[in-house]
């Protein structure tokens, strides 16, 4: 087999391998604190399947959890993909969060502050997600970009601004006094995003997201700007060497990259929750991060370690209900994930530790 | 309310206090962050660390009775600080372990770790005491503060040197102030710092003369673990006395900003620390005069950013300077 | 005179397969200063990473004052009493000169540095050898030749009793090389012994005491250096006539193609680098740039092709100025470049050959239409060019990375030349690669100047610029020296003294 055989055949096998592993330490976690660890891990791995019955004929049952499983990986499939467009193009831009907050948060002045009809007022609010995270993201891609501020710090920061303006604007301008809790009123029907599968909050999104992925693949794939992303990625230098406007493309990176986070956004207020809540979904914004290592920043890869993540994440709820075991079970094993899958040497590190032991009891065999 | 009685309430000996109490959870991870920074290892998982620390802290100090049943009850707070601390330390190794021998990305390992910390803290929350949010049901201890007698009763002073009430700051406020001295002498006075700023600015050089940048990062990162878990046992040990759900609440975030924003030195991060613990101290004053505590919020973040900015724009200033000065001289 | 150190049978072969020494014998005496020469390439340094204890001999030994001994790392080389001074300096900007020396095995005071005795140290160490240095000021603000010497104090303070100065003169001026030079003759009278790194044959015949000189790996020959001619040393550096043997038929000039006037470009570091540069290349011929290293060649290319951007001057292509405008819109003006270092910016090493080869090209058809760029195209033009310029890899899809580097090298060839350009600026074009592929480079250089191209190449190797070039630029310190016509009657040395600033043309002239 030549080079490029063997690297296409290994890289799937590592990502299982380190999924598996993962899984599997997952499960020694769940054993030490569970009393019925076999019964919680089946309810996290199995827990989103819905089960076909036949007792009253023909009937399908646990749609709404199979309808949860496809929400969870809507959004995180949006924000892989927000992900993967940066880190194709190396920068690390960690401002997913902060654009995704404030996508949820122009969707609700759209939705509580205009009245239009029906489609007119959805799209303009999914027009305003996008806007707002192209410009967020924006914003520290052209710092990186024309004044070399470092793109961590800066989306890092742009996080914690985002936060503020979200608890700002929902304290003291959406907020409905009445409510319990810090919300607002539920969105106009105008504003939500149509139901797809009846029995489950499965929007309009879902599709969105499907063709979000193919438009990212064909930016990526088939555009001169996926190049660009591409060699912007593989050696600034020689992309400037070559003649790619680099500042062009890491400002860009990152303001595409919101456009989707946004989206992401507007999914949880508009598809989800339909209304703004405080805290809405805290630390989601680095959960594309996981997607995107898996899917190694290919977009149709992003689609099935989405599909997978957000399975995982629907199990753990459903495992929580049913078990001992929190869901918080699943940030453990995404956190393995990350640390084995980026552990460019785990493998001959591994073949080391193996080599140094073997020779080890071989120096104890013959001093003994 | 008006002006005066704002600026009165800002300038009195009283506000000095809650910016100290406000910036001691920032000092302390800010330490951390700079020791493994300057030594070329970026460690952002100062938020996970801390968080950690703060859970294990709690949780150690809470069942100590249970689990130590010889020990003096004075004993708990030390033996939950002790166990927050060596998590902290143990996590900061991994980081080093993944980073240096298993080359991963020190960006993602960060990241990982604060979720992992994120994730494990709620998770074993859960199966400590049956709750997901807090530690409320959990009598867990706090760390002593420390009065200073006899000054009590002087009017300014007492307020400046034991906070509102007279009892004085918590341990770790005085140990966060006591850790920028030991940290400056250690960086700047002694073999060991020069060794560790070496392997961050030029690691070749570091190497070439011997100096093992391996081992040299090693112990930085356990080092900015060790500082960071002190902050989380503050917040859970000595600011509240219960751990909460996530109750780091991006401090050890604001601790990388507060390192850049100080120059990248001990005593520029402590100043740094301060301002931002005063605006945070202001958003609450100012919350309880119809000004949106966010606002204030929003500086610190704001100032890092605008910071970096400014940096970039005088580099480039003296980059024009110096070429508008060859054009004058090469000009016919 | 004892051998101080004798290297036996050495051999080093490294993981990608490249063998960078073969059975290589070498031996230097007590106190002598012992010239290790070769060209670029030829396996002088790795030698030197070898007894310094920076890479692991795949095979031979190391002896030391009669005994055999292994040097695992430099920690053990610093015990054994040899220092090294590397090319590009080893020392920590922000730190003074005296903390630098100390570096590692600080004095104390209990716990903490003893910053006095460090700086006595240092003034003391100075002085015996004659070393001047301001043991307080911070490396980043003193100059390259002080630099220089606080190296060579930092392997003394470590009691270095073997030096080795990996081409030291490579960034000093001649004032500076003439000041190391009386260091190092005091170093020796005081019993060091000194290992001297060059491929500059002046300084050879000018400062060591016996010489070694390396080709290809090999050691191919071991003199006395009063017995033997600069010529000698030449032959034995490079293994056949100086000069290469290319077909190339007389220049026919025709019109300007490119003109640099004025040109002047300031350092990031607010360093002049290039002052007043004048010249002109034509259709039909190859302009050479040579030069010691460093002396602005590499920012002239990166001014010319926008990479960086000119303070003043005017550089016009047909007739066209293109000064401080970015790459693309130079490149679209038909330049092509070659650029020195191929690792930071001739390719991408993750992407693959036909992404490489189609960097300056792919936003136009027939790679891209309509806005919609085709794998298809892009990957049959890549195929078409392995051929034509025989690029040997699995295929197009191949990552950059997988391929030797003559093959690289092939790659930007292929890419630049296929761009049909004006104007070929070529910098150190063959550096780092095997002979085949230097011919192949050569050839397609001349090929190019035949069609009626203007070739501006620079390099530091001069035996390649005489044999090529038509007219011969010569650099030093930023600026034009001399523009001389190459022929039989230009001689190395002639080109030698203005490189070393000796001498200089009174008159540049703006449009020769």
């Amino acid at each position: 087999m030549n080079m490029k055989g063997m690297t296409k055949f290994v890289e799937p096998v590592r990502i299982i391998a380190v999924v598996l592993i993962a899984l599997a330490i997952g499960f020694v976690i769940t054993a030490l604190v569970s009393k019925e660890p076999v019964q919680a891990y089946t309810a996290l791995l199995t827990g989103p399947l819905p089960r076909l019955s036949f007792e009253n004929g023909f009937e399908i049952k646990n749609i709404n959890r199979f309808g949860n499983w496809l929400e969870e990986s809507t959004t995180l499939i949006l924000l892989g993909l927000a992900v993967s467009i940066v880190f194709r193009a190396r920068q690390f831009s960690l401002g997913a969060e902060g654009q995704m907050l404030l996508g949820a948060l122009m969707t609700a002045v759209i939705a509580l502050k205009l009245s239009l009809p029906f489609p007119a007022h959805m799209l303009l609010a999914l027009a305003a997600a996008m806007i707002i995270g192209f410009l967020w993201g924006l914003i520290p891609g052209l710092l990186k970009a024309y004044l070399s501020v470092d793109e961590i710090v800066s989306t890092l920061m742009l996080n914690v601004i985002a936060l503020q303006l979200f608890d700002l604007l929902l304290f003291n301008w959406l907020r409905d006094p009445a409510a319990g809790f810090v919300g607002t009123v539920p969105f106009p029907t105008s504003a939500v995003l149509p139901l797809l599968i009846p029995g489950t909050r499965v929007s309009f999104m879902t599709i969105l997201m499907l063709i979000a992925v193919v438009v990212v693949w064909f930016l990526m794939a088939r555009t001169p700007f996926g190049f660009e992303l591409k060699m912007l990625g593989a050696n600034r230098k020689f992309a400037e060497y070559g003649g790619i406007n680099t500042k062009r493309v890491i400002a860009l990176s990152m303001a595409v990259s919101g456009i989707l986070a946004g989206l992401a956004g507007a999914h949880l207020s508009m598809g989800l929750l339909k209304r703004l809540t405080i805290n809405l979904s805290p630390g989601l914004g680095f959960e594309g991060i996981v997607v995107a290592l898996l899917a190694r920043n290919d977009p149709r890869w992003v689609l099935l370690a989405g599909l997978f993540y957000g399975y995982l994440r629907t199990g753990a709820q459903i495992m929580e209900r049913s078990s001992d075991v929190t869901r918080e079970v699943v940030l453990i094993i995404q956190a393995i994930i990350i640390l084995l899958i980026t552990a460019e040497r785990l493998f001959p590190f591994v073949q080391q530790w193996v080599q140094l032991r073997r020779s080890r009891e071989e120096v104890v065999v013959e001093a003994g | 309310m008006s002006l005066e009685v704002v600026l009165q309430s800002i300038f009195s000996a009283a506000f000095i206090a809650t910016v100290i109490r406000v910036a001691t959870p920032l000092i302390l991870p800010a330490m951390g962050g700079l020791l493994s920074d300057l030594g070329g290892v970026i460690n952002i998982a100062l938020e996970g660390i801390m968080l950690a620390a703060a859970f294990t802290g709690v949780i150690v100090s809470g069942f100590a009775p249970q689990w130590f049943p010889g020990a003096p009850a004075w004993s708990y707070p030390w033996l939950g600080a002790l166990a927050g601390v060596l998590v902290g330390m143990a996590m900061g190794w991994l980081i080093a372990f993944f980073h240096l021998e298993l080359k991963t990305d020190i960006i993602l390992t960060g990241l990982a770790m604060n979720i992992l910390a994120s994730g494990a803290t709620v998770f074993l929350m859960f199966s400590f005491t049956g709750d997901k949010g807090s530690t409320s049901t959990l009598a867990s201890a706090r760390l002593p503060s420390l009065q200073i007698p006899f000054v009590n009763n002087v009017p300014v002073l007492g307020t400046l040197l034991n906070g509102e009430n007279g009892t004085g700051y918590n341990i770790m406020s005085y140990l966060a102030f006591a850790l920028v001295a030991v940290i400056w002498i250690f960086l700047y006075r002694t073999p060991a710092g020069a060794h560790l700023r070496a392997t961050g600015e030029m690691p070749d050089a570091a190497q070439s003369v011997g100096i093992d940048i391996r081992r040299v990062r090693y112990q930085a990162l356990v080092a900015s673990g060790f500082c960071a878990a002190l902050g989380g046992l503050y917040l859970s040990m000595g600011y509240l006395s219960i751990f909460q759900a996530n109750m780091t609440a991006g401090r050890g975030f604001i601790a990388l900003a507060v390192i850049f924003l100080g120059n990248r030195n001990p005593i520029g991060a402590l100043i740094a620390a301060l301002i931002f613990g005063t605006a945070s101290a202001l958003g609450t004053r100012l919350g309880t005069m119809a000004i949106p505590p966010q606002f204030v919020e929003m500086i610190p973040p704001a100032v890092t950013i605008a910071a970096l900015i400014i940096y970039n724009i005088r580099r480039r200033a003296r980059i024009n300077a110096a070429a508008r000065r060859f054009q004058e001289q090469t000009a016919p | 005179m004892a051998a101080l150190v004798e290297m036996k049978q050495i051999t080093k072969v490294y993981p990608n397969g490249v063998v960078a020494n073969k059975g290589v014998d070498f031996s230097v005496e007590q106190g002598e200063i012992h010239a290790l020469v070769g060209e670029n390439g030829a396996g002088k340094s790795t030698l030197m990473k070898i007894l310094y204890g920076l890479e692991a001999p795949t095979h031979g030994e190391i002896w030391l004052r009669g005994r055999r001994v292994e040097i695992p790392n430099p920690h053990r080389a610093i015990e054994l009493g040899i220092g090294m001074v590397h090319q590009n300096f080893m020392l920590v900007p922000s730190f003074t000169i005296a903390e630098n020396i100390v570096l590692g095995s600080e004095p104390r005071k209990g716990r903490f540095i003893d910053r006095a005795q460090a700086i006595a140290v240092t003034e003391e160490l100075s002085k015996t050898y004659g070393l001047q240095v301001d043991p307080t000021a911070r490396i980043e603000a003193t100059p390259v030749g002080m630099r220089q010497r606080v190296e060579i104090l930092k392997t003394l303070y470590r009691g270095a009793d073997l030096l080795i100065l990996d081409e030291p003169t490579a960034v000093l001026t001649p004032q500076e090389t003439d000041e190391l030079f009386m260091a190092i003759r005091t170093l020796v009278n005081q019993g060091k012994t000194v290992i001297f790194i060059t491929h500059k044959l002046v300084e050879v015949k000018e400062i060591s005491d016996r010489v070694t000189v390396m080709r290809h790996g090999e050691v191919t020959g071991r003199v006395a250096t009063r017995d033997v001619t600069e010529a000698d040393i030449a032959r034995m550096m490079v293994g056949r006539a100086v000069f290469l043997q290319i077909d190339k038929p007389p220049v026919q000039r025709g019109r300007v193609v490119a003109e640099v006037r004025n040109l002047g470009y300031v350092a990031e570091t607010g360093r002049p680098v290039l002052r007043n540069v004048n010249f002109s290349v034509h259709a039909g011929e190859i302009l050479g740039v040579a030069g010691v290293e460093g002396n602005g060649q590499t920012e002239l290319v990166e001014v010319m092709t926008g990479l960086r951007p000119a303070t003043t001057g005017e550089i016009l292509v047909d007739g066209k100025p293109v000064q401080r405008q970015s790459p693309r819109r130079i490149r679209l003006s038909g330049v092509a470049h070659i650029p020195e270092d191929r690792l930071t910016n001739g390719v991408a090493l993750d992407a693959t050959i036909a992404e490489n080869l189609v960097v300056d090209r792919y936003n136009r058809p027939p790679f891209t239409q309509r806005g919609v760029l085709s794998p298809q195209v892009i990957r049959k033009h890549a195929e078409t060019l392995m051929q034509q310029f025989d690029i040997r890899a699995a295929g197009p899809d191949a990552l950059m990375r997988s391929l030797s580097g003559g093959n690289m090298q092939k790659v930007i060839v292929a890419r630049e030349f296929s761009a049909e350009p004006v104007l070929l600026i070529a910098a150190q074009p063959t550096r780092g690669v095997d002979i085949g592929a230097t011919e192949f480079v050569h050839t397609q250089l001349v090929t190019k100047r035949n069609e009626g191209k203007a070739v501006l190449l620079v390099s530091a190797d001069l035996a390649e610029v005489m044999s090529l070039a038509d007219r011969i630029a010569v650099m030093y310190k930023g600026e034009i020296v001399a523009i001389l016509d190459n022929g039989p009657e230009l001689t190395e040395e002639e080109i030698g003294l203005y490189m070393l600033g000796v001498r200089r043309q009174e008159v540049v002239t703006k449009a020769a």
